[in-house]
């Protein structure tokens, strides 16, 4: 498991789009991007205003291209942010429709989003996509999401109400020189607002053909002068899939979660958070009993400014349960500290520094099939890292060093360096190139699984596992054509090698196999995003992804699971978001994908649109009606066509009161 | 956790929690710079000052041409002593600028200018509903602000502050906003009544 001491301290979002947030957020970002360049923001001074008379003398103009800062941080503009990142918006979440944070994830157009089934979800950055998608770091809140098993992410557990969302940045390509370990081929890093933002009470509701019916509320009020809290609880039902011939996939499902966030500030800017979830769910599946899943969190934060820097320091603890009747049950607790600090260093260096310790304490129940062996471990993580953002040239030209220094069970000790370097000729132009390494350390999954559970073993797990490494080679350019238009590109080429293989242990026989790391590969590609406000009433984003991704034992290797490569990636995906607004509080809004074929698995090349009709009828009052994947009854996302599910069209109505 | 490896898990996180202390309590040390108003909030003090030079107020707004321009702060005040000495002997035309703090709605009214503190979301409809055709131009960095009947929300958008305006809000009570201002700002289609 990895540690990302810079998110995970940085809960909130750091880049800022189109709300407010909070100093730390836009450190974050800075700081996770690591370390990148992020220092374009930390190594700028510190950015004041003129004085009050001279601001009385500028126009509303002037007064508008002023930019702003809290504390003594400049805030990071997309525009200039050195990395591929995509940034979406509560607000754009609402406005898409979607009802679970997957969902809201299609809007990020490098990100590979694919629905299995009813509840779960494929979802990578730049390939290797998969239902165990491995490479990917998730943090809601600055808690990391993965889960050691398997170093990917249970979708159907995330949740949060989807009102409370804030932000979701999306940075494809690896951030691990800050952000840890898991952090290979992206970051997602999901932030929920203050509960300053979400004073008051809210009740929304509704129902529908796929998500069947759903309740959440939600209620903020205020401790003392600085000091907010907000409750919240949700229930939904969704229902089932269906199987390639159009019959029930017998996977309907329901998750009631409740949780709860408080946020105080001081005035000397001293600020703490306390915040947690709890979820109950059962989940239906063809043939055994249904899953039943179980989970809590409980995390608190507290930053400090201290002079031009600030540290923070956070801790939480985090529990799963998921009994899933045919295959384990897992009751998994994990402890996580993380601290950070950044310290500008004269006028040139912006230096970060953070350590990280984390236990996850795993017990498995096994079956006779499968045997996760030992069934029970406990297993610590400690992880260090420095950053420093050099200013080459004062505006102009930043270089980012790093590494990062990870302690795990597994591998022992790992250096994860990075270097990118920015060059903004022109103001809201940013050019950036970044070489980075990244590690996917072992997880149990890869260690640990046998099947079946006594032997002779059919698998065991691989002594010999290592590290999946990646050298990333990135590029891209970044501009703020004008208030209106925003766009982005970057270009990749990642060169992995000691990737998860199965080896026959006596071939040419399949098997009796053991879990190793024999395959090597390679993926390159091209990411374009546009944003653009059209006018006041209606704003587009696109966006358009390439790639290419292949993968092939290594020389002397016998991997015989894949066929010569393990990519299970479309090459090309286009997205296109619409959000417009109608006299009378009425909102219009639609999102189009289209994603190519998945040729290893037989998945043909699709195009689905969502639409959405919202209505204001009076302040603190919002409908809507949504439909979800309208093109197709019903179409395939992802897996072969043995087994495959497919996902249907869906239509939902949903009605908000805000008091 | 077999006790090994709880020992050894208890020393690290010891080890741990030492080198954390000891990071914050240096720098903790020193005493801690006093708080200055972020760049954000005096930026927005600025506006509260400058937007209004676009906006007419109807005749009877004003007892006569020395009564106050009232700038009022309602709920949490985020600006401080700043904005009052932003404007301290400046005017309004005529009309020297005073600013003043409330802590409910119907307390209120009379203001000019009434900037609504984030601490009152939950109470913006009760707030706009207290104001109803008072010549107030009500401004507010709170989500949605605009759309729920305020009538400039000044948004933080790329590091810059942008304002919406419902006009129609405006309008209604009896305010002139210049279109200079109102071609520079998102205009809010107003919530149908």
């Amino acid at each position: 498991m990895k540690r990302s001491p810079a998110q995970n301290i940085f809960p909130r979002g750091a880049v800022r789009g189109g709300r407010r947030r909070g100093a730390w957020s836009r450190f974050a970002l800075r700081a996770a991007l690591a370390g990148v360049f992020s220092s374009g923001l930390f190594a700028q001074a510190v950015r004041t205003l003129p004085t009050p008379s001279a601001l009385k003398k500028m126009s509303v103009e002037q007064l508008m291209d002023l930019e702003v800062t809290s504390v003594s941080k400049r805030p990071e503009k997309l525009s200039e942010v050195a990395s591929a990142i995509q940034v979406i918006t509560g607000d754009e979440v609402r406005r898409s429709g979607a009802t679970s944070l997957p969902e809201a994830l299609r809007l990020a157009s490098n990100l590979e989003v694919a629905q299995i089934d009813s509840r779960q979800f494929a979802i990578t950055a730049r390939g290797f996509n998969n239902a165990f998608a491995d490479k990917l770091l998730v943090l809601v809140d600055g808690r990391t999401v993965y889960t050691p098993l398997y170093a990917g992410v249970y979708w159907d557990v995330q949740d949060t109400l989807m009102e409370d969302l804030d932000r979701i940045e999306v940075i494809s390509g690896p951030g691990a020189t800050q952000w840890g370990a898991n952090a290979v081929n992206g970051v997602i890093n999901i932030t929920t607002k203050k509960a300053k933002d979400t004073q008051g009470s809210l009740v929304t509701g509704g129902g529908g053909t796929e998500l069947r019916d759903f309740v959440g509320a939600r209620y903020g009020g205020q401790l003392a002068p600085h000091a907010f809290y907000r409750v919240y609880a949700k229930y939904f039902s969704r229902g089932d899939a269906v199987r390639s011939n159009g019959r029930d996939a017998e996977d309907s499902w329901r998750v009631g979660q409740t949780g709860f966030r408080a946020d105080w500030e001081s005035a000397t800017g001293d600020a703490a958070t306390l915040q947690g979830d709890f979820y109950d769910g059962k989940e239906g599946q063809a043939g055994p009993d249904p899953i039943r899943v179980e989970g809590g969190n409980l995390l608190g934060r507290w930053s400090r400014p201290q002079g031009e820097g600030e540290m923070k320091l956070q801790a939480y603890y985090d529990y799963t349960h998921r009994r899933n009747p045919g295959a384990f049950t897992q009751d998994l607790d994990t402890y996580d500290v993380d601290f950070q600090q950044r310290r500008p260093l004269g006028r040139a260096h912006d230096f970060v520094w953070g350590l990280g310790y984390r236990i996850v304490a795993d017990d498995i129940a096994n079956t006779p099939q499968n045997a996760f062996l030992p069934p029970r471990v406990t297993r610590e993580w400690f992880s260090a890292f420095v950053q420093d953002e050099i200013a080459l040239s004062r505006d102009r030209l930043h270089l980012t060093l790093g590494t990062k220094v990870e302690h795990n069970a597994y591998t022992h000790w790992e250096v994860q360096p990075g270097a990118r370097l920015a060059w903004r000729p022109l103001k809201n132009h940013t050019w950036w190139a970044a070489v980075s390494r990244a590690l996917r350390t072992p997880s149990r999954i890869d260690r640990d699984l046998y099947s079946p559970a006594t032997p002779p073993y059919r698998i065991a797990g691989g002594p010999d596992v290592v590290a999946e490494k990646l050298i990333a080679y990135e590029f891209g350019y970044r501009v703020q054509l004008d208030p209106r238009l925003a766009l982005s590109a970057a270009g990749f080429f990642h060169d992995y090698d000691d990737l998860r293989s199965l080896e026959p242990l006596n071939p040419p026989a399949r098997f009796p196999a053991e879990a190793s790391t024999g395959l090597r590969g390679h993926s390159a590609g091209l990411e374009l995003s546009a944003d653009w406000r059209a006018n006041s009433n209606w704003r587009l984003r696109a966006g358009y992804t390439e790639s290419r991704v292949h993968s092939e034992p290594q020389p002397g290797r016998a991997d015989r699971s894949v066929n010569g490569s393990i990519a299970r990636d479309p090459n090309h995906r286009f997205s296109l978001a619409s959000f417009w607004d109608l006299p009378g509080g009425w909102e219009c809004d639609a999102t189009l994908r289209w994603v190519s074929q998945i040729g290893y698995q037989q998945v043909p090349a699709y195009a689905e649109a969502d639409l959405r009709l919202g209505w204001h009828p009076r302040a603190g009052w919002e409908f809507s009606l949504d439909g979800q994947n309208l093109l197709h009854a019903h179409h395939a996302e992802f897996n072969a066509p043995a087994g495959r599910r497919e996902i249907q069209r869906g239509v939902y109505a949903k009605s908000t009161w805000r008091f | 956790m077999t006790r090994r490896s709880f020992g050894r898990s208890v020393r690290n996180a010891l080890a741990f929690a030492v080198l954390t202390i000891a990071a914050v309590r240096a720098p903790a040390a020193e005493p801690p710079a006093p708080a200055a108003l972020s760049a954000e909030y005096q930026l927005k003090a600025a506006y509260l000052f400058k937007l209004p030079q676009f906006v007419e107020w109807p005749a009877g707004a004003f007892a006569d041409a020395q009564a106050p321009f009232v700038i009022g702060i309602l709920g949490e005040d985020p600006f401080g002593v700043y904005l009052d000495d932003f404007v301290r002997d400046e005017k309004m035309d005529t009309h020297p600028i005073v600013v003043r703090r409330f802590r409910r709605g119907e307390e209120a009214r009379g203001c000019h200018v009434l900037y609504i503190g984030r601490s009152e979301g939950a109470a913006l409809e009760k707030i706009f509903a207290q104001l109803r055709r008072q010549p107030t131009l009500t401004v507010g960095d709170l989500d949605e602000f605009a759309r729920l009947g305020g009538m400039i929300h000044l948004v933080v958008e790329d590091g810059r502050i942008h304002f919406s305006i419902n006009a129609d809000a405006a309008k209604a009570a009896g305010l002139d906003i210049s279109s200079k201002l109102l071609r520079l700002a998102t205009i809010v289609p107003p919530p149908k009544r």
